[in-house]
């Protein structure tokens, strides 16, 4: 029996659908890239925005139409709003929130689905595969030592319980947190994820350790605020800058080269032991996206951001001064509610003043379910257009003075696939500048190597192979 | 105090302060929160939910919140409906517009609020009825000065700008540039975001750094 799973985005969605994934396989499913020739489809939503909920809807009236042929189950899960959750479940045959996967089996069984392995238990097995497993890193390293108290204490549970199957052999992501607490008015993910809930420092290391052991060259921690990792147990787990500083001594003393990011930090709760921890790890790559979303304080009061342009440029100087080499990158949203031209020459000063590597730049547009939904939209869309593309061109500026200065040198990078130029592959340096050369040689895929540069661009650079380095 | 086990909390007294505006006081059922911050509550069974800043204290025993209706909203109508002994769902109480645990008592505090704006202050004074802080209200009529009781003597300012039954005519940013601040006060504002805005001007005018403003917004 076959299923097919349509993942809409972000990278937490993606790294809940290798959670997804895993339990379909010890199901026995194959998964299938064709959804005409899957028993069992399901949708890992997003609400984001409109259009990508509209994608949801599009599909399951295809779907529902194929069951008048053939058997068919249909599962939603993901980031859905209460308003969409309560049409799903009239469209959908399950409807279900990503911490409730663990029990997806269950509900197959409810729902009368013989599944080709029909042990609804299999996912409850941990204790016998426990037993079986060697130890880990982190093990080996006596990390276990940092294991909170209630960390066996079964709260709400999480999607983190279940263990992944990983899409890449040499990058991972591991959820460390889920939920967000900060509100920010033009954002629904308080809605459709809940409170902040941190992941328990002692998987996630041996999670770590496990794709460390296994050679993953590239692991980044997600949460919608990763640096508010810890706070909702009051103490009673680590910082995010002591989690961070264990991963690094763990990668650090493993003998394995790893770069180590994470996603996304909030400036509110960004401190400076963090990025003393990065400076101090060489496994914690140098790069940091820390999103400012408007450089005008006012902007970030309607935004409900609870920062100020000056907390954040005192995080920036905290990198600057620790980690003098590393790249910066952001996001930011032109034309928000109220936005004026004086609101967005703030932000354009930004961009000049943090000398960004790369910014995602979006063009304000309400999202269903956030507080500013219900706002006027009063930026003219030829308006965002405009600033897009001054704030486009601002950031170029600023960005191809740092890829310059990479021309000429040589720089380590992870290959991380074909380029879509014939002949080349791409990848990226630790920094997270894009980088291609000329090679055929697939198998260097998934290592690093290092690179010669020899031109460059604004958010990318091309050079010439000079080793393909055996790293362990 | 003990953490928790559900978040339905049972409706102990509805206290009508204008025909929009109540306060709902409900068991707190093991809920632990900082003044300031806020909770989302939505009746039972239905599917919204709506972000309240706390009106009560962290040591007092039952749980408030202060509620205005709207009449197109999609919570408060159903909230209003209520009567004590009926539930509503609440979630654990989250938020960054708190004051600084080892906050000198002599230190100036200005409390801008519009509306039910005031709900975090009315907090924070219950909490530390010690605070040195002038709390200005900017409502339309003096009827909406909602328990000003609650405030000590002489550090509550309606500030009514349909009626002349305040303690002051006009708005709070009227208020505000007769009243100077000094420049070392904490400001805390919260309310609507337009009031936001233009107190945030007036105080940096008046030398106020922004990182001395701390701001809540409802939407």
């Amino acid at each position: 029996m076959k299923y097919h799973l349509v993942v809409l985005g972000c990278q937490m969605n993606h790294a809940d659908a290798e959670r997804m994934q895993a339990i379909m396989a010890k199901l026995g499913y194959a998964e299938t890239e064709r959804e005409e020739d899957a028993d069992v489809i399901g949708i890992i939503a997003c609400s984001v925005r409109q259009k990508a909920i509209d994608k949801v809807y599009s599909k399951i009236a295809k779907w529902n139409k194929w069951k008048n042929k053939k058997n068919l189950l249909t599962f939603v899960s993901g980031c859905v709003l209460p308003d969409d959750r309560e049409k799903f479940l009239k469209l959908f045959d399950l409807v279900f929130d990503m911490k409730e996967l663990a029990s997806f089996p269950a509900m197959l069984s409810q729902y009368g689905v013989t599944t080709p392995i029909s042990n609804t238990a299999l996912i409850h097995d941990e204790a016998l595969q426990e037993a079986a497993r060697p130890a880990t890193v982190a093990e080996k390293l006596n990390f276990s030592s940092l294991k909170p108290a209630e960390n066996k204490v079964k709260a709400a549970p999480q999607t983190w319980e279940v263990e992944p199957i990983y899409n890449s052999t040499f990058e991972a992501f591991i959820p460390i947190q889920n939920g967000c607490n900060k509100f920010c008015t033009f954002c629904a993910v308080p809605y459709t994820r809940g409170r902040e809930v941190s992941r328990p420092s002692a998987d996630i290391l041996e999670e770590a350790g496990k794709l460390i052991e296994r050679g993953y060259k590239s692991i980044t921690l997600l949460g919608q605020n990763v640096n508010s990792y810890g706070l909702d147990k009051k103490g009673e787990e680590l910082s995010f800058a002591d989690l961070l500083d264990h991963l690094g001594a763990m990668a650090d003393a493993s003998g394995k080269e790893v770069w180590i990011y994470y996603t996304s930090p909030h400036p509110r709760d960004m401190t400076r032991d963090v990025i003393e921890a990065m400076a101090r790890r060489r496994s914690l790559a140098k790069q940091v996206h820390l999103p400012v979303q408007s450089g005008d304080d006012k902007v970030l009061i309607r935004m409900n951001r609870k920062h100020s342009m000056e907390r954040y440029r005192e995080v920036v100087g905290w990198i600057r001064d620790l980690l003098p080499t590393a790249t910066l990158f952001t996001d930011v949203i032109v034309g928000f509610t109220g936005e004026t031209d004086e609101q967005f020459e703030n932000t354009r000063a930004a961009v000049r003043e943090f000398k960004y590597n790369m910014a995602y730049i979006a063009m304000y547009s309400p999202r269903p379910g956030a507080a500013s939904f219900a706002w006027q939209d009063d930026v003219d869309h030829a308006v965002k257009k405009e600033r897009y593309a001054v704030l486009t061109e601002d950031l170029e500026k600023e960005a191809v003075v740092h890829t310059r200065e990479l021309e000429g040198k040589t720089v380590r990078m992870l290959v991380r696939g074909k380029d879509r130029k014939e002949g080349y592959l791409s990848g990226h340096t630790e920094g997270k500048i894009i980088v291609r050369f000329a090679s055929e040689d697939d198998s260097l895929i998934g290592s690093f190597v290092d690179v010669q540069i020899e031109s460059v661009r604004p958010f990318s650079a091309e050079g010439k192979l000079v080793n393909a380095a055996v790293t362990l | 105090m003990r953490k928790r086990s559900f978040n339905l909390h049972k409706i102990i007294e509805k206290r009508d302060l204008t025909p929009s505006t109540f306060v709902l006081r409900m068991e707190r059922n093991g809920l632990e929160f900082v003044a300031g911050q806020h909770i989302q509550v939505g009746p039972p069974n239905g599917i919204h939910t709506r972000e309240y800043s706390i009106y009560s204290a962290p040591g007092d025993k039952d749980l408030e919140i202060l509620v205005r209706e709207v009449e197109t909203g999609l919570v408060t109508p159903a909230l209003k409906k209520l009567k004590p002994e009926d539930g509503v769902v609440i979630n654990d109480a989250v938020g960054y517009f708190t004051l600084p645990g080892d906050l000198a008592e002599e230190q100036p505090l200005l409390f801008v609020a519009s509306g039910t704006g005031i709900s975090p202050f009315h907090s924070f004074v219950k909490d530390r009825p010690a605070l040195n802080y002038r709390l200005l209200h900017g409502v339309r009529y003096a009827s909406e000065a909602y328990e000003r009781e609650d405030y000590a003597e002489g550090r509550y300012v309606a500030c009514t700008s349909q009626d002349a039954g305040g303690d002051f005519k006009g708005r709070v940013t009227d208020y505000l540039r007769q009243n100077p601040v000094n420049p070392d006060t904490l400001c805390y504002l919260c309310g609507n975001c337009d009031m936001i805005h233009e107190v945030f001007d007036i105080l940096e005018e008046q030398g106020v750094k922004s990182d001395n403003i701390f701001t809540e917004v409802y939407f």
